[in-house]
């Protein structure tokens, strides 16, 4: 038995780990019966079926005659393993809501740093920047306001393509950030923050 | 016959005003500019758009959005002739003979007809959905859930059956994205399904994070992976003006195009991709001199731009009259016609007459807006597509972030688009075609409460879908399309046609 196309041997294997996992989370749920379904049936049929498509598109995998490497993704264990240790440090290390201010962002860090983790363990480096300036963005913009953190935004994406040039990135997030400011809350109104919020 | 012109008539009425026509015009501008561009399509651009429209009235939004999906048909027409790059998918068959036309120096006409093409198809699309929803819409009034769940069943197989690459991975993919559809408080039991404790979620995974995530950053990460170059035929286009031989030539490849993308459309799973290609082929198999496509015939551009302008439109109305999407886009218009508090169904003709006509009508008018946009502007459209892609994707992402941002003014949907966006480079990496997640995700809890709804009226028989006829014949039609498909010749013919492409 030999893979032989392993883009169906991950696809399957996708299919059958999001279809159990449907159905197994949904057996917290009423099942009810076929005249008066509870909130668990339509799931848990959903579910199966998606296990076993998944398994068909598994079996497929070693029978293809379409030939795709089994390493689709780059794929950095070290990294997932370092991920997975800080989100669970993370989960458990849970401030509560009325602690300081230090201490929260000391753990949205910890938090931020395992996630990028996963992140950065497979795919191309395209993906997790790009992905890492959204999620800045996400968080910063009110801290920060529209202008720093549309700037950010800029800097880290741009980081991501194939040619950086600091000259033609400032002049762009300078732009962007004008226009964003005159259309977004002052042309249509949408409540954000224009500079840090400290200052205001 | 009186009564349509009535209904056009408050259609118009509706459109022509001073807010409409701006946002009007505001549709169809983006659509053209991201139709030009490579590397975006509507389907991200107008999740992008949801958020702010909020702050409209439910008609000028609608009439917006409807103007970016059939502006980007015809933008995506200017970069397959001048670049060879499709700026749409269904402007992919465009290239061919397009790019072939701007490199014996006549892509001033392959513009020219192309966009005639589209406004002929754009004005008779617009006459027919006027002329066949309010019949549509009085026939879906009857449907009773049975016959909505068989519908939804027939629309999601015939979305998959024209999915590219593998069925049953498309098939895979509506599941999964019915499963993620049902994610959030269930209407009938009031259990928040699936949230894991996150009060977020409780209210359903966002739309628009599924949407921009998956199509949006998948599509710009995947884009970035590899080197661009883009190399522009044509800088200075003159003579637009197709001749009198080139109008002799495609008249009748248009009236084609437009018949069959008009039929297309209406079909579920169908609208402007699927149709660009069927009118392609066509033409090459009835054209006495078919050795000419992909040389620079003309019938293979005023054909496909045609068809796909035609097929954009009458997308529309299975969405108006049965509130069901056909593609991608449509579901996005579910989620905006939501958005807005309004159910999306048959009886929107009916309760809202200024808002299903006045987009009507407003159709006809961005047409005619494009053609304008098009042709004497061409040149704007030209210089757009000279700035190079490290320049556009972060632009592209500081709206999308924006405009994820502002759903709830949090960074939790921004984290949610991003979770979406490593989902969908999976998918992009593993060749699971997303368009039937999205329909699935759309459809997942409509289809739920109509499932248990029959299967209450008939007490848990479930051959109720099948003792019903109208049910019946739709639940046929799914299984002789699945039929068809996994039919071994038709298979290997569907994988080659979509290898072309």
């Amino acid at each position: 038995m030999k893979i032989t196309n392993g883009k169906d041997f991950w696809a399957g294997l996708m299919f059958i780990a999001f279809g159990l996992a449907f159905m197994f989370v949904a057996q917290n749920y009423a099942m009810g019966n076929a005249v008066r379904m509870g909130p668990a049936y339509f799931p848990t049929v959903l579910g199966g079926m998606l296990a076993v498509l998944g398994a068909a598109v598994l079996a497929r995998a070693f029978v293809s005659k379409i030939s795709n490497p089994v390493a689709v993704f780059p794929f950095r264990y070290w990294l997932v393993l370092g991920g997975l240790v800080l989100s669970v440090i993370a989960f458990y290390t849970q401030p509560p809501r009325d602690a300081g201010m230090a201490l929260q962002i000391g753990h949205a860090l910890l938090a931020g740093i395992a996630i990028l983790m996963l992140f950065a363990a497979f795919g191309e480096r395209s993906l997790w920047v790009v992905l890492f300036a959204v999620v800045v963005f996400g968080y910063m913009l009110k801290p920060l306001g529209l202008v720093l953190a549309t700037g950010l935004l800029v800097f880290i994406s741009a980081w991501g393509g194939h040619e950086f040039r600091w000259k033609e990135v400032t002049i762009m997030s300078a732009i962007l950030a004008a226009f964003s400011v005159a259309a977004f809350v002052y042309g249509l109104g949408l409540p954000m923050n224009v500079w840090p919020s400290i200052w205001e | 016959m009186e009564a349509l012109f009535h209904n056009l008539g408050i259609g118009f009425a509706v459109a022509l005003t001073f807010q409409n026509l701006f946002y009007c015009l505001m549709g169809v501008m983006l659509g053209t500019l991201i139709g030009v561009l490579p590397g975006i399509g509507p389907v991200a651009t107008i999740a992008m758009l949801l958020p702010v429209t909020f702050t409209l009235n439910p008609t000028s939004a609608l009439i917006m959005l409807a103007g970016i999906y059939y502006g980007a048909q015809y933008g995506g027409s200017t970069t397959a002739i001048l670049v060879n790059i499709p700026g749409e998918s269904s402007s992919v068959v465009t290239c061919l003979d397009g790019y072939q036309m701007a490199r014996q120096g006549r892509a001033g006409p392959a513009l020219g007809i192309a966009a005639i093409g589209s406004f002929f198809a754009g004005c008779v699309a617009t006459i027919i959905i006027a002329l066949f929803a309010p019949p549509l819409a009085e026939v879906a009034l009857k449907f009773g859930p049975a016959e909505y769940f068989s519908l939804m069943v027939l629309g999601l197989i015939a979305a998959t059956v024209l999915a590219h690459g593998s069925l049953i991975k498309a098939i895979a993919m509506v599941i999964l994205g019915l499963l993620l559809g049902l994610v959030g408080t269930d209407v009938n039991s009031g259990v928040a399904r699936f949230s894991f404790g996150v009060s977020e979620l409780s209210d359903g995974i966002g739309f628009v994070s599924v949407a921009m995530g998956v199509f949006g950053f998948a599509e710009i990460i995947a884009n970035l992976e590899q080197k661009e170059h883009r190399e522009i035929f044509t800088k200075k286009v003159s003579n637009l003006l197709p001749s009198l031989q080139d109008f002799k030539d495609s008249w009748a490849s248009i009236l084609r195009g437009t018949a069959l993308g008009s039929f297309l459309g209406i079909l579920p799973g169908g609208g402007a991709l699927l149709a660009s290609f069927a009118a392609y082929t066509l033409e090459k198999k009835i054209s006495k001199n078919s050795a000419n496509f992909g040389k620079g015939a003309i019938q293979g551009v005023a054909a496909p731009e045609s068809a796909n302008n035609a097929g954009a439109q009458t997308s529309f109305i299975p969405l108006l009259t049965l509130g069901i999407p056909s593609n991608p886009v449509m579901a996005l218009m579910i989620g905006a016609m939501m958005i807005q508090g309004i159910a999306p169904g048959p009886q929107v003709m009916t309760e809202r007459p200024q808002l299903f006509w006045g987009m009507i009508a407003s159709m006809w008018i961005g047409n005619l807006m494009l053609v304008v946009l098009n042709l004497p502007m061409i040149g704007m459209w030209i210089k757009l597509l000279m700035v190079p892609y490290r320049m556009l994707y972060p632009s592209i992402l500081v709206f999308c972030c924006i405009g994820v941002y502002s759903i709830s003014n949090s960074p939790f949907d921004v984290m949610q688009t991003a979770a979406f966006g490593v989902v969908g480079y999976i998918f992009v990496k593993l060749e699971c075609e997303p368009a039937p997640l999205i329909l699935g995700f759309i459809l997942g809890p409509l289809m739920e409460e109509n499932l248990r709804r029959a299967m209450l009226l008939s007490r848990g028989d479930p051959l109720v879908f099948f003792q019903r006829p109208i049910s019946l014949t739709m639940l046929l039609i799914a299984g002789f399309l699945l039929a068809v498909v996994l039919a071994p010749t038709v298979r290997k013919k569907r994988e080659e046609a979509f290898v072309e492409a």
